[in-house]
């Protein structure tokens, strides 16, 4: 029974009736600006004012002895002591420094120094010529400042005299050596701070506004006892989550409208407005406008983002348990926003938040790429459309409504009795742990790894066997996951090892034209700046043993990348997925992974990553075994990096490859060639994949259980 | 009226399975009390949820108005009441505009619906709470606001799951009255309780389930002829002293 847009609009003014009323949301929606932005104001304020407090014009001087300051003041006050037009014309709004003397007493000028007193302790030696010695406080910006202008005005004076004098000599004017004049130019406008401060605040307020409602609206409807009751009505569900969207959606407006006004006004009253703006900015109209708009597309997202995770709690609890991962994720793209260089383009544009984040800092630098920003748009609107499916088919479905037994704790619990393979929600739960310790990992061994190239290739083979070999290991060891079908350690015919070995020989080709394919759509294998590294890279490589390239680029991630992604996650997916959608994601994990290098993120390495992981997927599929696969990888792997070893001498038989070319046939063709056969080989010679269907009826008998 | 045919459903536990209903099927006339009775984990309230379209049944139907389960969901839903002993209210609306919003979603049109819930709240003693927050009523007071949401669409079958769990005397006194009402006015009710004796002063015909298996079904008369007991009661005991028959109605398959 469909829902007609009048009893729809019933629906949704029953559920913002629900959560307006209720004091909670009205203290996250009112009070908590009200009370924030006053103090963040204050601290605001006193940052900023000491961080652009302007330099002082007049400094403290205190020389030695009362004759010597008048000495001192008898040349600074000297007009030959002047900086000339050119470089007074560099600064035209700065008025020229004036130094006071201060009249120590008895505390001497370095005492005075070191409390702050003065700038600039100043002390004339009696000698032909006199010297000066000016001593300033260290870390003291103001203080270097002043004996630097001290510096200069003495070496003007120095210079004026000295032409005087020569002038004196010789009776004719001196033209000067050098003419100077200055100009200015303006250069690419930065990104305003406040494009960079807003994307991150839109975050912020629109997480705070949603996540309560979120949860209230349905973890708390069943909490409350009112689910069943709206479940066995005739309205679909999706009608009830779009009205609870609604609700959501406009209380995250709300709350991020009132956050914005509130900090809108104390930054006016505070005079930051100055700071985000520039001075003298009109009133900013269009940013406003702008900003009301892009809220839209943030409360839109995480709205929908919030009731799909919100729908599938049973409590408040277990709701806010799944919020707090979701929170920090939205921060890590909310301070991308924050970094220059990273821009709105290729892939950028559909990822999501990150699109919409770099989308808003181009909106308010008045940057705004048109495709790009249509796709972000489009692809945010449908990650929100997606999200709210999700929600629809969660809410108040069979294993929510009957409070099964498999909680989220239960998947830290050891089983009883050996599992054949791990389950769904422990492999991801792996791989969730994985990703941030490879990150970190990678960070920390770019940063500590030894000085040698063989060094850090040793140390980043042995990091490789113990978190992607080390990890799934121990998970499965704790779970009791039978390591022969975990790792799915199944005999192999001797057709797929030949097969997927003639497979590796060719697969390269097929790979390097997919990065040309992901540098036609947009994205650069490499910047300029990285070129050199590579290149450097390269030829340290080109130094080292084959032996030892081999082991640590080739054998190592050919073994244990294929324990971990077909063999562990693949055993997982398998029991849930069909086979073509457990090759696809055990292989678009495989490319994320290789998207992430230390501390940099090479997004042209998904595309062939993916592509590669695609063929080991299918390899290790068809064969029901892994170790074909890691035939492949091996294969593919040390041919690449055979190729690179000895690029000179491969150039010197004219067999260079140009990496800005597509392959010529020549080698196109063989390459394809041997895939064909080895795809043919495994193909036709692999076992039925049964190896891994038998893993069903491996699993423990049932239990007899109290219902 | 009401109809259910062939019911199974089967739970997956975290280690093997449960089959927590089997081949379970009886009909309800209408203005006729039917207790759905059984120990704990028989199957009473998973069969009220595949017949209220809460849980997906493996295999069987639900039949109200030549309606089923199967073939058209919705109809069946709108012709079904449900009253639980777990029900809750939205704590921030008041009692009309949440039994209003419960009328919403059966589609009952806004005046049919408010002529109706006067007329049921007149019933149920609740007038005077209509435009009280929910939330603050009392446990009575929102047990009488639950029953009036069951009817506010006029549904021809009413379900009750447990509906004296909880409440007092005066409280299990107002469901009494309330059944009687429902029969009265010609609905086709099927009850789960526990409450053996009240059930039967209640109801007209039982259903007695066991490892989710209609093991006895008929009037107190045929029980006793059936059982030679002369109390639900006795006859409870019987059925939980029975070995569990391998294979048929067993717990793990």
């Amino acid at each position: 029974m469909p829902a007609p847009s009048g009893r729809l609009a019933r629906l949704c003014r029953k559920e913002l009736k629900e959560t307006l009323r209720d004091r909670r949301t009205i203290i996250t929606l009112v009070l908590m600006p009200l009370l924030i932005y006053p103090l963040l104001s204050m601290t605001l304020n006193r940052f900023l004012v000491s961080a652009t407090a302007e330099a002082p014009t007049t400094y403290m001087l205190q020389a030695d002895t009362g004759e010597h300051a008048e000495f001192l003041s008898f040349i600074i006050d000297d007009p030959r002591s002047t900086p000339p037009e050119a470089i007074r014309d560099t600064a035209p709004d700065l008025p020229l420094a004036k130094f006071e003397y201060y009249a120590g007493g008895e505390v001497s000028p370095m005492e005075n120094l070191r409390a702050g007193r003065i700038h600039v302790a100043a002390k004339v030696v009696e000698s032909s010529p006199r010297q000066l010695v000016f001593t300033a406080l260290q870390g003291n910006a103001a203080s270097q400042q002043a004996r630097r202008i001290l510096v200069e005005r003495t070496q003007w004076y120095n210079a004026a005299v000295a032409r005087e004098q020569l002038e004196n000599l010789s009776g004719q004017a001196v033209p000067p050596a050098l003419e100077v004049s200055t100009h200015e130019i303006e250069g690419e406008s930065s990104t305003p701070l406040l494009a960079t401060v807003v994307p991150l605040m839109l975050v912020l307020m629109t997480i705070t506004g949603a996540v309560y409602p979120a949860i209230d609206l349905t973890a708390g409807e069943r909490e409350r006892g009112t689910i069943e009751a709206v479940i066995a009505s005739p309205v679909p569900r999706g009608s009830i989550l779009f009205a609870k969207y609604i609700a959501v959606v406009t209380v995250a407006m709300l709350t991020a409208v009132v956050n914005l006004f509130a900090m809108f006004v104390t930054l006016w009253t505070g005079g930051l407005m100055e700071l985000l703006l520039g001075k003298d900015a009109p009133f900013p109209w269009l940013e406003i406008c702008q900003v009301l708009v892009l809220l839209v597309l943030f409360s839109g997202f995480f709205s929908a983002v919030l009731l799909a995770l919100t729908s599938f709690a049973r409590s408040f609890k277990e709701a806010q348990a799944y919020l707090i991962p979701l929170m920090l994720l939205s921060l890590a793209p909310g301070v991308l926003s924050l970094l220059p260089g990273i821009e709105l383009t290729g892939p950028l544009a559909v990822v999501p938040l990150v699109n919409i984040i770099l989308l808003t800092r181009e909106v308010l630098s008045g940057t705004v790429p048109t495709v790009p920003a249509i796709a972000a748009i489009v692809s945010t609107i449908a990650y929100a459309a997606a999200a709210l499916g999700i929600a629809a088919r969660l809410f108040g479905s069979d294993a929510v409504l009957r409070g099964s037994e498999l909680s989220i704790g239960s998947m830290f619990a050891r089983p009883e009795k050996p599992r054949a393979v791990p389950t769904v929600s422990a492999a991801m739960m792996t791989m969730a742990i994985l990703f941030p310790i490879y990150f970190v990992a990678s960070n920390g061994l770019s940063l500590l790894a030894p000085e040698t190239m063989a060094g850090r290739l040793v140390v980043n083979a042995v990091a490789l066997i113990l978190l992607f070999g080390g990890i799934p290991l121990l998970v499965a060891l704790v779970s009791k996951d039978r390591l022969r079908s975990t790792f799915r350690l199944f005999p192999a015919t001797a057709g797929s090892l030949v097969g997927a070995f003639l497979m590796g020989l060719g697969l390269w080709a097929f790979a390097f034209e997919a990065i040309l394919f992901a540098e036609t759509l947009g994205i650069r294998a490499l910047d300029t700046s990285n070129v050199a590294l590579a290149q450097d890279a390269k030829e340290k490589m080109q130094q080292l043993s084959p032996w030892l390239l081999l082991a640590t680029f080739a054998l190592t991630p050919g073994v244990i990348e294929e324990l971990c992604y077909r063999g562990y996650l693949f055993a997982a997916l398998q029991r849930r997925l069909r086979p073509l959608r457990t090759i696809i994601v055990c292989a678009v994990v495989f490319g994320l992974f290789h998207v992430l290098t230390g501390n940099v993120l090479r997004v042209e390495r998904f595309i062939p990553s993916t592509f590669v992981g695609l063929a080991l997927g299918w390899v290790s599929w068809r064969a029901g075994s892994i170790y074909p696969a890691m035939v492949l990888h091996f294969t593919h792997d040390a041919l690449l990096m055979l190729v690179i070893r000895y690029e000179k001498w491969l150039q010197v038989s004219g067999l260079d490859v140009d990496s800005e070319q597509h392959l010529p046939l020549m080698v196109l063709i063989p390459a394809g060639l041997g895939v064909a056969v080895g795809v043919g080989l495994v193909q036709w010679t692999a076992r039925r994949p049964e190896h891994d269907r038998s893993l069903v009826s491996t699993d423990p008998p049932p239990l007899a259980e109290e219902g | 009226m009401l109809e259910a045919r062939d019911f199974e459903k089967t739970f997956a536990l975290e280690h093997g399975q449960l089959k927590a209903v089997d081949g379970l099927s009886f009909h309800v006339s209408p203005g006729e009390v039917y207790g759905l009775m059984g120990p704990n984990g028989a199957g009473k309230t998973t069969t009220l949820r595949m017949i209220l379209g809460l849980l997906e049944p493996d295999a069987g139907y639900a039949q109200i108005d030549g309606f089923r389960t199967s073939e058209d969901p919705d109809s069946v839903k709108a012709r079904l009441g449900f009253v639980s002993a777990s029900d809750g209210v939205y704590p921030w609306l008041s009692v009309r505009e949440m039994l209003l919003y419960f009328a919403d979603l059966y589609a009952v049109e806004p005046a049919v619906a408010s002529e109706r819930l006067e007329m049921l709240a007149e019933l149920m003693r609740i007038t005077p709470l209509l435009d009280r927050r929910a939330g603050a009523l009392s446990t009575g007071q929102r047990q009488r606001v639950t029953l009036v949401r069951g009817l506010i669409h006029d549904p021809p079958v009413m379900l009750l799951d447990e509906p004296t769990r909880g409440l007092d005397v005066v409280g299990s006194q107002t469901i009494f009255e309330y059944i009687a009402h429902l029969r009265t006015v010609g609905k086709a009710v099927v009850v789960c309780t526990h409450r053996l004796d009240e059930a039967e002063r209640l109801c007209d015909r039982f259903g007695l389930l066991h490892h989710g298996c209609l093991r006895y079904e008929g009037t107190l008369e045929e029980l006793r002829q059936q059982t030679d007991k002369k109390t639900l009661v006795e006859m409870f005991v019987e059925l939980l002293g029975e070995p569990t028959p391998a294979g048929s109605v067993g717990h793990a398959v």
